[in-house]
């Protein structure tokens, strides 16, 4: 192997590196309509966590993206037993606002959560919607961060949506998940000109070239890496990162430290964690 | 190990859908490509069967490769009853004499039915010399895509040596495995295997040797399926088997 990456080489030896401690902002948990899961346990993940070196993983049980009584403390109940490798997003569902309201009044109290989940595509309801008004308006408030999932051309969450979003509501962090799949450039250019937009990987690295270019046009400190597992193994999206012309430096930021900078913020200690 | 990929494709296509600096139009550039991300070796097909004509692009693809053991040449088919590619049985001289051990169909862009009325000759001589038909799942053809058509394929010609690439990665187990379990010479390739723990469990089931080593490159980069298949949690020796060793059985067994 010609990459002269000391990453590559020595994920391309062990699976994993001490020097990377993997932070996957972007997972889920438990089985879903369209998709067989060989490993959608908490521990069968912890297992595919362990051989790609990934040190946390944040989640949203698909329940929740179903139906968020059931769904959000199901993954509560997985934080409280893996505290160490386990945050979750606490998800949201516009379409009941009344149900919306007390769970955005419930957050406070919970423990393990670093944030809301906005699935604006799935459920159908733009982001720009004024159903989302009152979730916006708290992460406002407290400063929270949210994981919305993002789609190219999206008229319920394509980057121009995200960034209006991102305009109205200037203190909330927001992660693009998917990095508005296919609608690469306008994606890049909110992440570059909103300093609290980040681009998420998640299914966007296996576009070929694509990680490059947000590193030329928004930078690698804009960069988060996730993989929607039980989806996706975490070999392939390191895999494509590991591969793509950036340096280890890049790597290091899109892999994990800009994760522990956002978690961090969020009460995460994970040097504490580290034991 | 020997890391065999069994799906890369050479040549600037005239749209591109990645960045278009993520194509390689050189054989040398390709192999540099690959040598950078640790593969040996590699199935090519040229843009220009799929986009131009395979009238073109198959022997474009192979003065490119030519003077390179690297990577070994594939093409594409036409109907014969249109004659451009000659009787099957002047493909197939052809074909020895290029060295070309694998074929390509795409049925949506080239406008012809995959099926039996139009390829049954064809596809008779490709059983009887085990020559695999490599298929994209994105495929469409008689009103029918993905694995529906490749279904329909295989009931008719159930002793073709077929090779699935491209599937997508939005979970697609529930429509290929039945398929692996019913046909015995039908294959899958991981370009787009990105299952959590996909791997381990499909050899579970299945065992490792009816699943190709590919990258889905230029479209898709190389590292993610190889570091994926390099560190699945199957024993080396069924990695060998997936990584090259499955196709290297196939183009070994066919008969020009």
């Amino acid at each position: 192997m010609r990459n002269p990456s000391a990453l590559a080489k020595e994920f391309r030896k062990y699976g994993k590196a001490a020097s990377c401690p993997i932070i996957d902002m972007h997972g889920h948990f438990g089985p879903y309509q369209g998709i067989y899961f060989p490993a959608d346990t908490a521990e069968a993940m912890m297992r595919i966590m362990d051989r790609a070196g990934v040190r946390m993983i944040v989640c949203s049980s698909h329940t929740a993206l179903v139906d968020t009584r059931r769904g959000n403390p199901e993954m509560a109940e997985v934080v409280a037993k893996y505290p160490d490798r386990f945050r979750a997003y606490w998800a949201l569902n516009p379409n009941y606002p009344d149900r919306m309201k007390e769970e955005i009044e419930a957050y406070p109290e919970q423990k393990g959560f670093v944030g809301f989940k906005f699935l604006s595509d799935y459920h159908k309801v733009a982001i720009t919607d004024d159903r989302y008004g009152p979730a916006l308006e708290f992460a406002q408030e407290h400063r929270m961060m949210i994981l919305m999932h993002t789609w190219g051309n999206s008229p319920y969450d394509g980057p121009a949506l995200i960034e209006e979003v991102a305009k109205r509501y200037p203190e909330v962090t927001i992660l693009m998940g998917h990095s508005g799949y296919g609608e690469w450039d306008r994606a890049i250019g909110v992440a570059r000109d909103y300093p609290k937009v980040y681009l998420e990987l998640t299914a966007a690295y296996h576009a070929n070239g694509v990680i490059e270019e947000m590193v030329q046009g928004a930078g690698s400190h804009k960069m988060l890496f996730g993989t929607d597992m039980p989806w996706f193994t975490p070999h392939y999206g390191i895999g494509c990162v590991l591969c793509a012309a950036i340096t280890d430096e890049d790597r290091h930021n899109i892999l994990h430290r800009n994760a522990e900078t956002l978690l961090r913020l969020r009460g995460v200690n994970l040097e504490e964690d580290d034991g | 190990m020997e890391m065999f990929d069994c799906n890369v494709c050479l040549g600037l296509p005239c749209t591109p859908s990645v960045p278009p600096d993520a194509y390689i139009e050189k054989a040398e550039d390709l192999l540099d490509r690959m040598a950078f991300c640790g593969i040996n070796q590699a199935l090519v097909r040229h843009i220009a069967m799929e986009e131009e004509s395979p009238v073109v692009g198959n022997q474009l693809l192979i003065r490119e490769i030519a003077s390179f053991d690297r990577l070994e040449p594939s093409w594409a088919i036409l109907p014969p009853q249109t004659g451009e590619l000659g009787t099957p049985d002047e493909l197939v001289a052809r074909m020895k004499t290029d060295g070309v051990r694998a074929l390509w169909a795409f049925p949506s862009k080239h406008h012809y039915l995959l099926t039996g009325t139009t390829f049954g000759g064809l596809f008779e001589i490709m059983i009887r010399r085990r020559i695999p038909l490599f298929v994209s799942a994105k495929e469409r053809s008689n009103g029918i895509e993905g694995f529906a058509m490749i279904e329909a394929l295989l009931r008719d010609f159930p002793k073709l040596v077929l090779v699935a690439t491209d599937h997508g990665c939005w979970g697609e187990d529930r429509l290929f495995r039945p398929l692996i379990e019913r046909y015995e010479h039908f294959y899958i390739d991981t370009s787009r295997y990105e299952l959590a723990g996909g791997i381990r469990d499909f050899c579970d089931r299945y065992g490792p040797h009816r699943m190709l080593f590919g990258t889905g490159f230029p479209e898709i980069p190389m590292g993610g399926a190889f570091l994926t298949l390099l560190h699945a949690e199957i024993s080396d020796q069924a990695k060998a088997a997936v990584f090259g060793g499955n196709l290297q059985r196939l183009l070994r067994e066919v008969r020009l």
